[in-house]
C-alpha cells in the first residue's frame, strides 16, 4: 500500500463522479500571447465592504494614483480597493455591478487622465520579511481568488490548521476560458515565484500543479520554469490529468488528485489541503516582488461574436461595454454577455458594469455556438442528470422539490452539495434550467434561515420586552403603594401648610429670580470653562433640574451650584443624582425645610453624552413636576436654556404651540388679564425674543397662581442668550412651561389673551409660507408690541411649518378633550 | 353456565391486564407539557404584531391548540396557514386579513419629522426602536419584524413602512425579473 | 440590441427528449420486421392504427387542457407508446381493441396522471393488462408463425380479420397450424402441457418449438434484443434495467431448471420467448416510470425479472411481462426513496 505522499509523487490519479465532456472551442482563443487594449477613460470600482467592514479614503474630487488605495478598513476578510489607473473620482455613487442580478452597489467612479502614474511601490525582498508581514503585503494589496469566487487569498494562505498539500489549479475545465492557459504559457516563472512565496507561507508536504491534458503547452512551460526555479524539486510536480468538466472545482480536483472527498460543510483546510489559482499566484508575487497592488488581471475574450478573441491584460474596474468596444464585437437578435464560460458563466443584463478580481472571460458567442434556448420541457426522469452529477445528488428529485417550492425537501436531498456546475442541465434531454431552479430554491432556503433566525430573535427580545414591563409594573405598584401611606400619614400636616406654602412659594420666586441671578454670575464666573455652548447646556440641564428640585420643596433659598467641571461622566451622574433627588423632594410634600444640594462639578467634555444628559434630565425634571400634585402652585425656573439642538428646539415650539391652544381651549373663566408691559434689556432681536419669551412665561404664570388673584408684576429678567438656537430653544421651553402650568390651574384666570396668539400664529405659519422669521416671532410681538426681526432659513421655515402643522395636530386633540371635560 | 362464566372471568382478566398496561403506558410515555403549542409557536413568524387578537404569538399558538382559526395571522401568509393545517389535520381556511404582499418591510421613521414622543416605542413589541422623549427615534432595522404596530400611535404619522431593499447577498436569483439594458453594439451604431 | 438573460449553463447536449423517443421508435424497427416476417402483416396494420389513434386522443386531451398540441406532440412520446402496444397485442386482433388499448393508455393512463413524465404506470402496459383482463380470448388468439401456419395472412386478409370486415373467425383461420389444430403461443402451451402432466421436453418436441426455443419467437426476441443493443450505444437507454431483467430471469430460470428440468422451463425458452426483450429494452426503460438512480435501476430491473419468472412458472397467465412491469412501476417510488445514492462529502448517504 503506497502512502498518499507516494501517490502523489507517481501522478497517481483518482475518478471524480459524474462530470461531462462539453465541446472545447479553446484554440479561438489561446493563439496569441496575452495583450493589452488601450486604457479606457471611465473605470468603475466598487466598493462593496464600505458601510460594513471599510470606510472610503477618498471623496468626490480627489485626484488619485494608479494603485492608491481606495478603502480602509479592519477585520478578518476585509480587502482594500486599489485604483485602477490614475486619474480623479468624478463620483461615488450607486452602479450596477458584474453580477448576475446587475444590482447596484456603490462604486467609485474614476475618470482616467491617461497618465496611468503609479502610486510608490514598495518593493521588497521575501528573505527580509516575515511571514505576518508577507500576510500583510497579500492582504494589501488586495489579492482574491483568480478563480472566480473572489475569496480573499491572505485568509486562505493563514489557515487555522497544518497545510500538507497545496494544489495550484491550472484546471480551467470550462469550454471558451484560456486565460490560465496563456498566463502559465507565457509567465511560467512569475507563476513559480508565487507558487514559492506560498511554499514559504504555508510549507506543505507537496504542492502540486494540476493541469488538464487538453494544454500540454502550458504543462510543458509549467514543468520548465521549476526546473528554473530553486524550489525543491521533488516537492513541486506538475500532474496532468484528464480533460473533463468539472474538475477544476475545488472539491473534484481534491478528489481527483488525493482521493479524499471534503466533507459536506466543510474546507479543504481542514483535511490539509488548500487549492490556489494560477492567476492568484502571480498576483501573490507581483505583490511581494514589486509591490503592485491587484489592479488588472487576464480576461479571456472570446466567442464568435467577438473581432479579436484572445486574452487581455484588463485593469479591474474597466466596464464591458469598453473592453467588448476596444475588440470590436457584434451582435446578434438576443445575444448574450456571458461573464465566466458557458457552464457556469451568468448572462449580462447590463454591460455597464465593471470587469472584477474574478472575471476570467467574456463570451460573446453565435448563435451558431450556443442555441437559443428552448422551453423547458417535463421531465421524463430519465435519470442522466443523477449519472452527470460530480456531487452525486439526485438532480432530478432536486428539480420536483425546488419547482413545487417544497425547499425543506430539496434540503433533505442535500441541496446545499450542488456546486451549481450545470452538468445536469447540459446532459437535461428535457432542456430544464436546472441550476436555475437550484439557485432560486438555494436563496430561498437562505433567506427561510434568516428568517428564522429574525424570528427566533424577535422572540427573544419579546420576551424580554414583556418581563422588562412586568418588573417595571410591579416597582411602580410598590412605589404607589409607599407613596399612599405616606400621604395619609402628613395627611393634616399639608392642610395646615396650605396658607403656609402660599407665604413660601412667593418667597420661594423671589428667591428664584435671585437664584437665577446668582446662577448667571456663577456661570459667568465659570465662563472659561463653560465658553463652549454645549458645557453650558449641560450647565443649564444640572441648573435646571435643580431649580425645580428647590422650588418644589418649597425653599425660600436656592444654593448656587458652581459648575466646574472636570468630566462628563461625573457630570451625568450629578445630573441623575440631581433628578433623583428633585423627584423625591416633589414626593416628599411634608419636608419644607431647605435642603442642601451638593455643589456639583461640572464639565462636559463630549458634547454628546453631555447633551443627550441634558436631555434626560430635562424630562426627568418636567415628570417630576407633574408627579407633584400636593404642592399646588408650581415655580418655573427662570432658566438659562441651551438647547440641544435646533431640531429639537423646533419640535418644542411646535409641542408648545399645540398646548398653547389647548390651554386656550380648556379656559373656561372670561375675565382677561392684562400682562404688564414688560422691561426687557436686549442686546439684539435674539436676545430679545428670549428674554420676551421668559418674561411671558412669566406672566403667565403669574396669572396662574392660584391663591393670589391680584396682578403680578413680572419682574425684568436679564437673559443672555448663547445664541440664536438657545434662544428659541428658551422660548418654546418657557411656553411649554406655561401652557402646563394653564392645564394645571384651569379654572383660574384666563390665559388666552396670552396663548391664543400663539396659536394663530402657528396657525398663520401653517397657512402662509413664511420666508423670514419675522412673522414667526410675531407671537412675542403680539403680546408685548415688540417686532424683533431676525433672518430664518429656508429649511428653518420649513421645519417650523412641520412643527406648527404637529401642534395644530395636537391642538385639535386637546380641544377634543375639552370639550369632554366640559361636559 | 360455567362456559358464562369463565368467559366472563376471562375478559374481566383481560380487561384488567389491559387496563394495568394503558395505565403504565400512559405514565411511561406521558408527554411533558404540550408540545403542539410549541411547534405552532415555532411555525408562526414572531412578528407580536397582535393582528390575531392575541397578544403576540405564543397566546395564538395556544389558541391554535386549543382549537382557534388557524387564519388570522397574516404576516405569516397562506404559507405558514398551510403549514399549520397540515400540523393540525385541519382544513386550510383563506386568510381572514386580505392578503399581505408578500414582501418583508421594515418601519422607519422620518427622523426630521419625530417630535420624540415614545409612542411608538411603547408600542414596539421587540423593542426595536431606540430614543428618548423630545429626542428623535430611529428603528433598528435589523430588530423590525414588520409588525405595523408602530405606524398608528405615531402622532405625526412619521413612521412609514418600506420594503427591505434586495441587494447582492439577499437577491433570489428571480431571473426574469431583471430588467434588461439595451445597448448598441459599434457595429449598429455604423449601420443607423 | 436587447441582451438576453438566461441562468447558465448556456450549453446542453442535442440529445433531447424527442429525439430520444425517436430513436427507440426507429430501435423497434428491426423486432417489427422480424415479427411481421413471422406473424404477417397485421401488426403493421395495428401500428398505424394505434399511432394515429394516440396522436389524435393526445391532441384532444391537450386541446381540453389547454396545453400547447403541438409541442406535446412533438416530443413523439404518444408514438413510442403506440408502437409498443401494437407490437404486443395479437397480430389479428380486432380494431376495437387497440382502439381501446390506445386510448386508454393515453388519455387515461399517461395524460390523467398528468401527462409524459408524470404516469405512473407504462402507458402501453397497463393498457395491455386492460385488454387482457378485460378481452381474454381476443387478447390470447395469437396466429401461428407464417412457417408453421396453415394460411398464409397476407395484407387483404390481415385487413379483413382485424376489421372484421366479412369472417367473424378469420382470426381463428390464421391460427391453425400445418397439422390443423389452432396453434397456441409457447408459453401458453408449455403451460397446458405442464399442467396435464407433460414434461418439458415432451412439450418442446411439439412443432410450435424448435429447437432450444419457440419457432419465430426466438428470431422476434432476438431482433428486439438487437434494437435494445442499438438504444444502448446511442446511449439512449442505460443498461441497468435490461441487464437486470435479463440476468434476474436467467438467475431464476436457470435454478429452476436444474432442480427440475421436467418441471421448469429452460432459461433460453424464458429469454427468448414471449415479451421478454422487448420488456427489458423497450418496455421497462420507460425512465417515466421507472427508477432514476442506477442502483435503484439495478433493484427495479431485477425485481421485474424476478415478477416475470415467478407469474409465468406459478401464476395463471402464460406470459407475465405486462403484470411484471406493472407491479415494478408501483414499487419504483420506494425504490426511489430508499435507495439514495450517497451525496459528495457526506460519508453515509442518507
Amino acid at each position: 500500500m503506497l502512502t498518499l505522499l507516494e501517490q502523489l509523487d507517481k501522478g497517481v490519479l483518482w475518478q471524480s463522479p459524474g462530470g461531462i465532456h462539453p465541446p472545447q472551442f479553446k484554440t479561438l482563443s489561446n493563439q496569441s500571447a496575452i495583450a493589452r487594449l488601450p486604457l479606457a477613460k471611465r473605470f468603475v470600482v466598487p466598493v462593496p465592504l464600505v458601510g460594513e467592514q471599510a470606510t472610503l479614503t477618498v471623496s468626490v474630487g480627489d485626484t488619485v494614483l494608479k494603485g492608491q488605495v481606495l478603502t480602509e478598513g479592519s477585520g478578518f476578510t476585509y480587502l482594500p480597493v486599489h485604483a485602477p489607473t490614475s486619474g480623479k473620482i468624478v463620483a461615488i455613487e450607486q452602479h450596477a455591478t458584474n453580477h448576475p442580478s446587475s444590482l447596484p452597489t456603490l462604486s467609485c467612479i474614476i475618470e482616467s487622465d491617461g497618465q496611468d502614474t503609479w502610486c510608490e511601490l514598495t518593493t521588497s525582498n521575501l528573505a527580509q520579511l516575515s511571514k505576518a508581514e508577507i500576510l500583510g503585503k497579500i492582504k494589501q494589496a488586495g489579492i482574491a481568488g483568480m478563480g472566480g469566487a473572489a475569496f480573499p487569498s491572505h485568509v486562505k494562505l493563514n489557515p487555522a490548521s497544518e497545510i500538507d498539500l497545496v494544489i495550484i489549479n491550472g484546471i480551467e475545465c470550462e469550454p471558451y476560458i484560456t486565460s490560465d492557459d496563456r498566463l502559465m504559457r507565457d509567465h511560467s516563472d512569475e507563476i513559480i515565484a508565487g507558487v514559492a512565496i506560498i511554499h514559504h507561507l504555508l510549507s506543505p508536504q507537496r504542492i502540486i500543479i494540476a493541469i488538464e491534458d487538453n494544454k500540454p503547452e502550458a504543462a510543458h512551460a509549467m514543468k520548465a520554469a521549476i526546473s528554473r526555479s530553486s524550489l525543491p524539486q521533488d516537492m513541486v510536480r506538475v500532474t496532468v490529468i484528464p480533460t473533463k468538466y468539472p474538475s477544476g472545482g475545488e472539491k473534484q480536483l481534491i478528489q481527483i488528485i488525493t482521493g479524499k472527498e471534503v466533507p459536506s460543510g466543510a474546507i479543504p483546510a481542514q483535511l490539509g489541503i488548500v487549492v490556489h489559482n494560477v492567476g492568484t499566484a502571480y498576483a501573490i508575487q507581483d505583490a511581494i516582488y514589486h509591490g503592485k497592488p491587484l489592479i488588472e488581471r487576464v480576461v479571456t475574450l472570446t466567442g464568435e461574436h467577438i473581432g479579436h478573441p484572445g486574452n487581455y491584460w484588463i485593469p479591474i474596474g474597466t466596464t464591458v461595454a469598453d473592453t467588448l468596444q476596444s475588440v470590436s464585437f457584434t451582435t446578434s437578435i438576443d445575444q448574450k454577455v456571458i461573464v465566466g464560460g458557458p457552464m457556469m458563466g451568468y448572462a449580462l443584463a447590463d454591460l455597464d458594469v465593471p470587469i472584477l478580481k474574478g472575471t476570467n472571460c467574456l463570451l460573446v458567442p453565435s448563435p451558431n455556438e450556443i442555441a437559443p434556448d428552448v422551453d423547458e420541457k417535463a421531465c421524463i426522469r430519465c435519470g442522466e442528470c443523477a449519472v452527470a452529477c460530480p456531487a452525486l445528488l439526485l438532480p432530478q428529485q432536486l428539480f420536483w422539490h425546488s419547482k413545487a417550492q417544497e425547499y425543506d425537501k430539496a434540503a433533505s436531498f442535500n441541496l446545499k452539495d450542488c456546486i451549481e456546475c450545470g452538468c445536469c442541465s447540459y446532459v437535461c434531454p428535457s432542456d430544464i434550467p436546472l441550476v436555475e431552479y437550484y439557485r432560486v430554491a438555494k436563496s430561498a432556503l437562505k433567506t427561510a434561515a434568516e428568517e428564522k433566525r429574525q424570528a427566533e430573535q424577535a422572540k427573544i427580545r419579546f420576551e424580554a420586552r414583556l418581563k422588562r414591563l412586568e418588573d417595571e409594573k410591579n416597582a411602580r405598584e410598590a412605589k404607589a403603594k409607599e407613596a399612599a401611606a405616606k400621604r395619609q400619614a402628613n395627611m393634616k400636616a399639608s392642610d395646615k401648610d396650605a396658607v403656609a406654602a402660599a407665604m413660601a412659594r412667593i418667597a420661594a420666586k423671589k428667591a428664584q429670580t435671585e437664584s437665577h441671578v446668582n446662577s448667571e454670575e456663577a456661570s459667568s464666573s465659570v465662563a472659561p470653562t463653560a465658553a463652549d455652548p454645549k458645557k453650558a447646556a449641560v450647565n443649564a440641564a444640572i441648573e435646571r433640574a435643580k431649580a425645580k428640585k428647590a422650588a418644589q420643596a418649597n425653599t425660600s433659598s436656592v444654593p448656587v451650584a458652581t459648575n466646574n467641571a472636570e468630566d462628563d461622566k461625573k457630570a451625568m451622574i450629578a445630573a441623575a443624582v440631581a433628578r433623583a433627588k428633585a423627584k423625591k423632594a416633589a414626593q416628599e410634600t411634608n419636608a419644607t425645610s431647605p435642603q442642601e444640594s451638593e455643589p456639583t462639578t461640572v464639565t462636559a467634555i463630549d458634547d454628546k453624552q453631555a447633551r443627550v444628559a441634558a436631555a434626560v434630565a430635562k424630562a426627568k425634571a418636567k415628570k417630576a413636576a407633574q408627579e407633584t400634585s400636593t404642592t399646588s402652585s408650581q415655580e418655573s425656573e427662570p432658566t438659562t436654556v441651551t438647547a440641544i439642538d435646533d431640531k429639537q428646539a423646533r419640535v418644542a415650539l411646535a409641542v408648545a404651540k399645540a398646548k398653547a391652544k389647548k390651554a386656550a381651549q380648556e379656559a373656561s373663566t372670561t375675565s382677561p388679564q392684562e400682562s404688564e408691559p414688560t422691561t426687557v434689556t436686549a442686546i439684539d432681536d435674539k436676545q430679545a425674543r428670549v428674554a420676551l419669551a421668559v418674561a411671558k412665561a412669566k406672566a403667565k404664570k403669574a396669572s396662574q397662581e392660584a391663591s393670589t388673584t391680584s396682578p403680578q408684576e413680572s419682574e425684568p429678567t436679564t437673559v443672555t442668550a448663547i445664541d440664536d438656537k438657545q434662544a428659541r430653544v428658551a422660548l418654546t421651553v418657557a411656553k411649554a412651561k406655561a401652557k402646563k402650568a394653564a392645564l394645571q390651574h384651569v379654572t383660574q384666570q384666563d390665559d388666552a389673551g396670552l396663548a391664543s396668539p400663539i396659536a394663530d400664529t402657528a396657525t398663520l405659519n401653517e397657512l402662509h409660507i413664511l420666508p423670514t422669521e419675522n412673522k414667526l416671532a410675531e407671537q412675542p410681538a403680539d403680546c408685548s408690541d415688540q417686532k424683533p426681526g431676525a433672518d430664518l432659513s429656508p429649511e428653518q421655515i420649513k421645519k417650523a411649518k412641520v412643527a406648527a402643522a404637529i401642534a395644530k395636530a395636537k391642538a385639535k386633540k386637546l380641544a377634543q378633550n375639552a370639550e369632554q371635560e366640559e361636559q | 353456565m360455567t362456559s358464562i362464566f369463565i368467559a366472563v372471568a376471562v375478559l374481566t382478566l383481560l380487561a384488567l391486564v389491559f387496563g394495568v398496561i394503558l395505565g403504565f403506558a400512559s405514565k411511561k410515555f406521558k408527554v411533558e407539557g404540550n408540545p403542539v403549542v410549541d411547534q405552532v409557536e415555532a411555525l408562526l413568524p414572531q412578528t407580536q404584531c397582535g393582528q390575531c387578537g392575541y397578544p403576540g404569538c405564543r397566546p395564538y399558538a395556544e389558541a391554535i391548540a386549543n382549537g382557534d382559526h388557524i387564519n388570522k395571522c397574516p404576516p405569516g401568509g397562506t404559507a405558514t396557514m398551510e403549514k399549520i393545517a397540515e400540523l393540525m389535520g385541519v382544513d386550510e381556511e383563506p386568510l381572514n386579513a386580505q392578503a399581505q404582499s408578500a414582501v418583508k418591510k421594515v418601519a422607519y421613521i422620518r427622523e426630521d419629522e419625530c417630535i420624540g414622543c415614545t409612542k411608538c416605542i411603547q408600542a414596539c413589541p421587540v423593542d426595536a426602536i431606540l430614543g428618548a422623549g423630545k429626542l428623535m427615534h430611529t428603528v433598528i432595522a435589523k430588530d423590525c419584524t414588520g409588525c405595523d404596530l408602530c405606524v398608528e400611535p405615531c402622532p405625526v404619522d412619521c413612521i412609514d413602512m418600506i420594503p427591505v431593499e434586495t441587494t447582492i447577498q439577499n437577491w433570489d436569483w428571480k431571473l426574469n425579473t431583471i430588467p434588461v439594458k439595451v445597448i448598441h453594439s459599434e457595429q449598429e451604431e455604423t449601420a443607423c | 440590441m436587447a441582451f438576453k438573460i438566461a441562468s447558465s449553463p448556456h450549453v446542453s447536449t442535442n440529445l433531447h427528449t424527442n429525439t430520444v423517443m425517436k430513436r427507440v421508435a426507429l430501435c423497434l424497427i428491426p423486432g417489427l420486421a422480424v415479427q411481421s416476417y413471422y406473424f404477417g402483416f397485421g401488426t403493421l396494420i395495428q401500428l398505424v392504427l394505434a399511432v394515429s389513434i394516440a396522436y389524435c386522443a393526445e391532441a384532444a386531451v391537450m386541446k381540453l387542457r389547454h396545453k400547447n398540441i403541438k409541442a406535446t406532440l412533438a416530443d413523439n412520446s404518444a408514438l413510442v407508446t403506440a408502437a409498443l402496444l401494437a407490437v404486443a397485442i395479437p397480430p389479428l386482433a380486432p380494431w376495437w381493441l387497440i382502439v381501446i388499448g390506445t386510448l386508454f393508455a393515453i388519455v387515461i393512463v399517461k395524460q390523467l396522471y398528468g401527462g409524459l413524465g408524470n404516469n405512473v404506470f407504462n402507458p402501453a402496459m397497463a393498457a395491455y393488462v386492460l385488454l387482457l383482463i378485460s378481452f381474454p380470448v381476443q387478447m390470447t388468439s395469437w396466429v401461428a408463425p407464417q412457417t408453421l401456419a396453415l394460411h398464409q395472412a397476407d395484407v387483404l386478409s390481415s385487413l379483413q380479420s382485424i376489421f372484421e370486415l366479412n369472417a367473424p373467425y378469420l382470426a381463428e383461420h390464421f391460427r391453425l397450424g400445418i397439422d390443423g389444430t389452432t396453434m397456441a403461443t409457447p408459453l401458453d402451451t408449455l403451460k397446458t402441457d405442464l399442467s396435464m402432466g407433460l414434461t418439458t421436453t415432451e412439450s418442446m418436441s411439439k412443432p410450435i418449438f424448435s429447437g432450444m426455443a419457440a419457432e419465430g419467437w426466438f428470431w422476434v426476441n432476438m431482433a428486439y434484443l438487437a434494437g435494445g443493443v442499438i438504444m444502448l450505444k446511442l446511449k439512449v437507454i442505460r443498461w441497468h434495467i435490461s441487464g437486470a431483467i435479463i440476468a434476474s430471469l436467467f438467475v431464476c430460470a436457470s435454478f429452476g431448471f436444474l432442480i427440475s428440468p421436467d418441471t421448469f422451463v429452460s432459461p433460453i425458452m424464458h429469454l427468448f420467448s414471449g415479451g421478454t426483450m422487448l420488456a427489458a429494452f423497450f418496455i421497462a426503460t420507460d425512465p417515466v416510470t421507472a427508477a432514476t438512480s442506477p442502483r435503484g435501476r439495478l433493484i427495479f430491473g431485477a425485481m421485474i425479472g424476478v415478477l416475470i419468472y415467478v407469474i409465468r412458472t406459478f401464476g395463471g397467465y402464460p406470459d407475465a411481462v405486462a403484470f411484471a412491469v406493472l407491479l415494478a412501476n408501483m414499487c419504483a417510488p420506494f425504490i426511489d426513496y430508499y435507495i439514495r445514492p450517497r451525496s459528495y462529502g457526506h460519508r453515509t448517504g442518507n
